[in-house]
């Protein structure tokens, strides 16, 4: 075997342009289907960060008592919690009535891990401890209301009305936010409220079902947790489709390569037949003469795969290190990317591996035609007609 | 002993069925120095190539050593010309992506010669054939006569029982052709070899043990 090694090599080495022109080929598609890889998976980070950042956590937690602090929910992998209380009432302005899901909010909190305030058009933010709310532009509108006017809020609770002052309007683009609720601070409508829910941020790396697998192991059955897998099967439907769409264009990409290499290969291996069949001559039996060209082409295709894997990492970190690819342009009106649409491509063991892993697979599979008609040919025949 | 029974060797192309040999027959004593000679298309590398098992014949046998070459599968087949067979081509085929010295070791290697017995044998080789110094010279950088000279090394290399050499000279000029036999035949004899070889050169020819005239796939005289 180390004989077949060292004589596919030599070919390899002392063939240097045909050989080059051959690597270059699975070089440049295994650099390509890294970086695009790692783009894609960028794409799906990117929708989670922007669906996730802007309200809702990765994970949602629901009637959660009110005697549990949300210091109980702070985990390994768990970046922040976010507690809010929703109050059912109605908004009051003038003569303008307008129902409302009232979501009470640390503002402090808020500001460290949602976009919600990023989305601010007009005004600003709401403060701890003041007596504002904060409200979507069409809430604004349907009660003609303004930045620093004063509304009234009626609880369905039938507890004591509140008076509130506008500190801002907010835009988000997503239906459910901006339609129906409003935000204000959790401390300042004094209603009795049993439950409240938790918006769960996660450090970067982390998986949102094991965390949740963590809080139902440890936390009693009637705590509801969802991750944002499951409060978002558009999000998860569209990241599915993206892989999918993913592994179909890399098996194109390698299937045309392959193919590629195959034909290529065979010319080249017509160019040498000759030779071959002088090996065949000095009893070099078709198994052995296959092992060669199956060397030569997985030896080709290692170097080759190696030397792509480096480029498309590296092409990785360069894009990483100039802060990503700014789609904003082609995204500003698409709901998963509501905050920013900046794509920064990530490399896992999908990306990176897959590329390398597939261009192997077809290399071997493209040294097949060639290995087989080479080792078919019978000696005589090649030296004669050659 | 080398021995050809009746063997006919049909080929078919574009003018039909061509008879490259019809049944010839003839013995080769163990090392002796065989010349094969005739026209152009008379079927001498037809020949050299069934007494080598490169092709398999419609009818005959071809015995060489006590092994008849139908008789053996494609593998035993490849093994007894690893083991047992030399061949020098009309151009010299070296292996192109190998130097002078890879390709001397290639046969070597093939039968398991490695270490220093490969490397003392193949030293020995360039030095007979002139070449002590153009062990890492590609073939493309040797005149076709130092080619010729390296294809022979290979050829004998692994010390083999029966050396095949088809047309050697037709490449060379007259004084490089005769020095490249003599070469040829200095090493057969030392090593107890048989060789046949084919050439239209009558002077060469001469200087064979036995001659053998082919015409129109037949043996004459």
């Amino acid at each position: 075997m180390r004989f077949w090694i060292k004589t596919a090599s030599l070919f390899l080495f002392r063939s240097g342009r045909s050989t080059a022109v051959l690597s270059f080929m699975i070089l440049t598609a295994v650099a390509s289907l890294i970086f695009l890889s790692s783009l894609s998976v960028g794409v799906n980070d990117a929708m989670i960060r922007n669906s996730v950042s802007l309200y809702s956590g990765h994970i949602s937690g629901f009637a959660l008592p009110a005697s549990l602090g949300r210091e109980s929910l702070i985990r390994e992998g768990v970046a922040n919690v976010l507690k809010r209380n929703s109050i059912p009432g109605i908004l009051s302005y003038q003569d303008r009535l307008e129902t409302v899901m009232m979501i009470g909010v640390q503002p402090s909190e808020e500001k460290k891990s949602t976009a919600i305030p990023e989305k601010t058009i007009r005004g600003r933010y709401l403060q701890n401890g003041e007596r504002e709310i904060f409200l979507s532009k069409l809430m604004a509108e349907n009660l003609n209301i303004s930045v620093g006017d004063t509304l009234r809020f009626n609880p369905r609770t039938g507890a004591v009305p509140v008076r509130l002052t506008v500190s801002g309007v907010y835009r988000t683009g997503i239906d459910q936010l901006d339609r129906g609720i409003a935000f204000y601070p959790i401390s300042v409508i004094p209603v009795k409220v049993d439950t409240w829910s938790a918006a769960v941020f996660l450090k970067e790396g982390a998986e949102a079902e094991s965390v949740i697998n963590n809080y139902r192991h440890e936390l009693p059955e009637s705590y509801q947790f969802k991750s944002w897998r499951e409060m978002m099967p558009d999000l998860r439907q569209l990241i599915d489709l993206e892989n999918i769409s993913m592994g179909i264009v890399m098996i194109l990409v390698f299937g045309v390569v392959s193919l590629g290499i195959a034909c290529a290969f065979v010319i080249f291996i017509l160019k040498n037949l000759r030779e071959y069949g002088v090996m065949k001559a000095m009893g070099v039996t078709p198994w052995e003469l296959t092992l060669l060209i199956v060397t030569e082409v997985i030896l080709m295709n290692l170097v080759a795969s190696f030397i792509g894997s480096i480029i498309g990492i590296l092409a990785v970190f360069i894009v990483d290190r100039v802060g990503g690819i700014d789609l904003t342009t082609f995204t500003s009106h698409n709901p998963y990317f509501v905050v920013s649409g900046v794509i920064i491509p990530r490399l896992n063991v999908y990306s990176l591996c897959t590329p390398p892993v597939v261009a192997f697979l077809c290399g071997l599979v493209s040294s097949i035609w060639p290995a087989v008609l080479v080792a078919r040919k019978k000696a005589a025949e090649v030296l004669r007609i050659v | 002993m080398i021995r050809v029974e009746s063997v006919t060797k049909e080929y078919r192309s574009g003018r039909g069925y061509v008879k490259a040999l019809n049944e010839v027959s003839l013995n080769i004593e163990e090392g002796t120095i065989t010349a094969i000679t005739g026209k152009s298309g008379s079927g001498k590398t037809t020949l050299l190539n069934c007494i080598g098992g490169l092709e398999s014949p419609e009818q005959g046998s071809v015995t060489c050593f006590g092994s008849n070459l139908s008789a053996l599968s494609r593998k035993a087949l490849c093994l007894f010309q690893r083991r047992h067979v030399g061949f020098v081509f009309q151009h010299g085929n070296l292996l192109s992506y190998l130097t002078v010295f890879e390709n001397i070791a290639f046969p070597l290697a093939l039968n398991g010669i490695e270490g220093k017995k490969k490397a003392k044998r193949i030293e020995a080789l360039l030095h007979r054939i002139g070449l002590s110094k153009a062990g890492a010279a590609l073939p493309h950088e040797l005149s076709g006569g130092e080619i010729q000279r390296v294809s022979v090394a290979r050829a004998m290399a692994h010390w083999p029982k029966m050396l095949l050499a088809d047309e050697p000279t037709a490449s060379l000029d007259s004084d490089t052709g005769r020095s490249l036999i003599r070469f040829m035949f200095e090493m057969g004899r030392e090593q107890g070899c048989t060789i046949v070889f084919s050439t239209h050169d009558l002077e060469i020819i001469e200087l064979a043990d036995n001659r053998i005239y082919i015409r129109d796939g037949s043996l004459e005289g």
